[in-house]
C-alpha cells in the first residue's frame, strides 16, 4: 500500500502540489488581506510583476493563435492546418490567465465590468480592456467545435456547427484584427509615460515593437506546448511543420531586430546601451536571448530538424521575449521612478498558479478533445482539407 | 463658462511653517504628523531642497494625462479647474499613476477597497465660492488661490517685481499648462523639477497618434486580409475543380480500359 502511494508520488506532482499549495495560500493573502500584504507594489511602482509577467506575457506569448488561423483561414496555408487547433486552445488558455490576473490586478475587482459600460476612447488601457475582452469571446468562439464535436446530441451538433462554419471567416478576420490592435496596444500602454520609461525602450514606436515582437514569441510557445505533447500525451505531428515554425520564428525575429535597431538609432538611444548601468546589462540580456542567440540557433539546418533542438531554441526566445516585457514594465522605470522593487514572493506564486492552471487545461485539452492529430488512430479527413482532394491533385 | 481657478505658489516667499498641509490634514480628518512624501493621508507635502520650501501638491492640469489613461473615465477636468476623482466610476487600476508626469496620484495600500487618493483643489468649497484650504491657511501669501488669468498676471507682477526671481512660471505651459502655477528664485530644476517629458505639448498628445492610427490600420487591414481570402478561396475552387475533373477523366480511362 504504501509502496503504491509512493509510486504515485513524482517529481512533477509535487512540484504542482507546491504551486497550488502556495499559489491558494497568495491567493488569500491577495483578495482577504489586500496589496499590502500580498506585494510589493508601490506608489512609486504602481504596476509590477502581475503586469509584466502576467498580462504582457500572457496575451504576447499567446498571440500564434491569430497567426495560425490567419495563415491557415485567410492566407491558405493549409500546411498549417495540423498544428490550428492546437494554437488557438494555447491563445484562449492564454487569455484566460490574463483574465483571471486582471482581477488579482485592479484593486476593485467586483467592478471588473465598469470598461464594458464607462467608455473613455482616450484611454488606450481602455482599448486594450475591450480588445481583450472582444478576443476572448472570438477564441472561445474559434475554439468551441472541439467541445461541440464530442457533445452526444447528434442533430444539435450538426445544426450548431454549420452555423458555425458560416461566419467561422468573418469572425477569424475580426480576431486577427483585433489581435494586432491589442497586442500594440499593450506597448502603446506606456506611451504616456514618456520621461519615466528609460530610453533603451520608450519610443513612439513602443506599439509596433510589441506586435513585431509578439508573434515570433507566440509562435515559438506553440512549438514548445505541441513537442512537449508529442513527447508525453501520445499525439503526433508531422515534425516538417514544427520544423518551418522555426524558420517562420527566425525570419519573423530578424525583422523585428531590424526594426528594433533602427528605432533605437532613431531615438539616438545607442549610447545608453554602453553605459555601465542596470538598464544596460538588462538591455543586452534581451537582446542575446530575444534576437542574437535564436536568430543564430535557428539559421543551422541541424538545429531546425531536430526536435530537441528546436525545443530549446524556442524555450530561449521565450525567455528572451519575457526578459523583454518585464525589462518594459520594471527595469525600464525603476530609475525614474526612484525606487527598487523586487516582486514578492506572493506576486509570482499566484502568477505561477494562473499559468499552471493553464497549463493543466491544455493537457487535458489534449488528452480529452480532438486538438491535435493522436498517434495511435488514423488520421480523421478533418486534418486534411477537403477531404485530401487537393493535395492530390 | 465658469470661471478657470488656480493656485500661485511661490517659492520665494514659502517660509515652510507647513500651515497648507495641517490645514489640509485637517480638513480631511486626516492624523496632523506631517510625513516626508505625498501619500493616500497627504495631499500636498512641504519638501525641503537646500535652504528652499516646495509643495508637491497635483498639479491640476489643463489637459491631464491621468484623465485621457483612465480606462473607465473616473478621473475629469471641471471647468472651475480642479481634476477631479470620481471613486464610484474607479476599478483601481493604477495606471493613472503610471501615467502622470508628476507622479502625484497615490494608492490606499492597505485597505481591501483601495481607492486613488489626490488633491482635489477643495473642489466643494471653491463651488461655495470658499477658497481652498491650504492656501487659507498660508500665513505668507506664498499659495494664493484666484482666477488663473489673474494669477499668471500676479506672478509676472511679482517676477517683474523683483529681479531675483527666475522669469519663468512653472506650469504656465509645462505639458499643456496647469492650474497650479509656481515662481521662484532658484531654478527650478535645482529644486528637482522636472522638465515636462513633452515639452509645452499635452500628455495626451503621446497616445493620440497611435490611437488614431487605429481605424486606418483596422480599415486597411481588413481590406488587405478580406482580399487575400478571396485569393485564396478562388485558388482552393480552381484546384478543387480540377481535381474533380481528373478524377473524372481517370474513372472515363478506366471504364474504357475495362471494356
Amino acid at each position: 500500500m504504501i509502496a503504491r502511494i509512493r509510486s504515485e508520488i513524482t517529481l512533477w506532482r509535487v512540484i504542482v502540489a507546491i504551486i497550488f499549495v502556495t499559489g491558494i495560500y497568495a491567493t488569500y493573502l491577495r483578495f482577504l488581506v489586500g496589496f499590502r500584504a500580498s506585494t510589493n507594489l508601490s506608489d512609486q511602482m504602481p504596476w509590477g510583476l502581475w503586469v509584466g509577467l502576467g498580462t504582457l506575457c500572457g496575451i504576447g506569448l499567446s498571440a500564434a493563435g491569430f497567426g495560425i488561423s490567419a495563415a491557415v483561414y485567410l492566407l491558405g496555408m493549409e500546411r498549417y492546418r495540423p498544428i490550428l487547433r492546437a494554437s488557438i486552445l494555447i491563445s484562449f488558455l492564454g487569455y484566460m490567465t490574463v483574465c483571471v490576473g486582471y482581477l488579482y490586478e485592479i484593486g476593485l475587482p467586483w467592478r471588473f465590468w465598469h470598461p464594458i459600460v464607462m467608455w473613455n476612447h482616450t484611454s488606450v488601457l481602455f482599448d486594450v480592456c475591450v480588445c481583450i475582452m472582444t478576443y476572448t469571446a472570438v477564441l472561445t468562439f474559434e475554439f468551441a467545435p472541439a467541445v461541440i464535436e464530442k457533445l452526444p446530441w447528434k442533430r444539435f451538433r450538426e445544426t450548431v456547427l454549420q452555423y458555425h462554419h458560416k461566419i467561422l471567416i468573418g469572425v477569424v478576420l475580426a480576431g486577427v484584427l483585433l489581435s494586432s490592435m491589442h497586442q500594440s496596444y499593450l506597448g502603446g500602454l506606456y506611451l504616456i509615460a514618456r520621461g519615466k520609461v528609460h530610453p533603451l525602450w520608450y519610443s513612439q514606436y513602443m506599439h509596433a515593437m510589441f506586435y513585431l515582437s509578439a508573434i515570433p514569441a507566440g509562435l515559438a510557445l506553440t512549438v514548445m506546448a505541441i513537442y512537449l505533447s508529442m513527447r508525453s500525451l501520445n499525439v503526433r505531428v508531422d515534425f516538417g511543420i514544427l520544423s518551418d515554425c522555426g524558420r517562420l520564428i527566425q525570419l519573423l525575429l530578424i525583422v523585428f531586430a531590424f526594426f528594433r535597431v533602427l528605432d533605437l538609432a532613431a531615438n539616438q538611444a545607442w549610447g545608453y546601451a554602453f553605459q555601465r548601468t542596470s538598464e544596460a546589462g538588462y538591455f543586452w540580456l534581451e537582446m542575446m536571448l530575444l534576437l542574437a542567440i535564436p536568430i543564430s540557433l535557428l539559421s543551422y539546418e541541424h538545429v531546425r530538424t531536430n526536435p530537441e533542438r528546436l525545443y530549446w531554441a524556442c524555450a530561449i526566445v521565450v525567455a528572451g521575449f519575457m526578459v523583454n516585457r518585464l525589462n518594459v514594465s520594471i527595469n525600464a522605470l525603476q530609475a525614474a521612478m526612484g525606487t527598487h522593487y523586487v516582486p514578492k514572493w506572493t506576486e509570482l506564486a499566484s502568477s505561477v498558479l494562473v499559468i499552471a492552471a493553464g497549463v493543466m487545461a491544455f493537457r487535458y485539452a489534449v488528452i480529452y478533445l480532438d486538438i491535435l492529430p493522436k498517434a495511435t488512430s488514423k488520421p480523421l479527413s478533418r486534418w486534411i482539407s477537403n477531404g485530401g482532394l487537393p493535395a492530390q491533385a | 463658462m465658469a470661471r478657470r481657478t488656480a493656485m500661485l505658489i511661490d517659492i520665494k516667499r514659502c517660509i515652510g511653517c507647513l500651515s497648507c498641509e495641517t490645514a489640509c490634514k485637517q480638513l480631511h480628518g486626516f492624523s496632523p504628523d506631517p510625513e516626508p512624501t505625498l501619500s493616500d493621508t497627504a495631499f500636498t507635502v512641504v519638501e525641503t531642497r537646500g535652504d528652499k520650501f516646495v509643495r508637491k501638491i497635483c498639479m491640476h492640469c489643463e489637459n491631464p494625462a491621468c484623465a485621457s489613461a483612465c480606462p473607465v473615465g473616473a478621473i475629469s477636468k471641471s471647468a472651475l479647474g480642479p481634476v477631479l476623482y470620481n471613486a464610484d466610476k474607479c476599478i483601481g487600476c493604477r495606471y493613472c499613476m503610471l501615467a502622470c508626469p508628476y507622479s502625484v496620484p497615490r494608492y490606499q495600500w492597505t485597505k481591501l477597497a483601495p481607492y486613488v487618493k489626490k488633491c482635489d483643489l477643495c473642489s466643494e468649497r471653491i463651488k461655495a465660492g470658499v477658497q481652498p484650504a491650504c492656501s487659507e491657511a498660508c500665513p505668507a501669501q506664498a499659495s494664493v488661490f484666484g482666477s488663473r488669468d489673474e494669477l499668471i498676471a500676479e506672478a509676472w507682477n511679482r517676477i517683474r517685481a523683483d529681479s531675483s526671481y527666475v522669469p519663468h512660471i512653472y506650469g504656465l505651459e509645462e505639458a499643456g499648462g496647469s492650474c497650479v502655477l509656481f515662481v521662484s528664485d532658484v531654478p527650478f530644476e535645482k529644486l528637482g523639477f522636472k522638465p515636462a517629458p513633452t515639452g509645452n505639448q499635452p500628455m495626451p498628445t503621446l497616445t493620440a497618434s497611435a490611437l488614431g492610427d487605429s481605424p486606418k490600420v483596422v480599415i486597411m487591414g481588413g481590406t488587405v486580409l478580406s482580399a487575400l481570402y478571396w485569393v485564396t478561396q478562388r485558388r482552393r475552387e480552381v484546384a478543387l475543380a480540377e481535381a474533380e475533373e481528373k478524377a473524372t477523366l481517370n474513372k472515363i480511362k478506366r471504364e474504357r480500359s475495362q471494356p
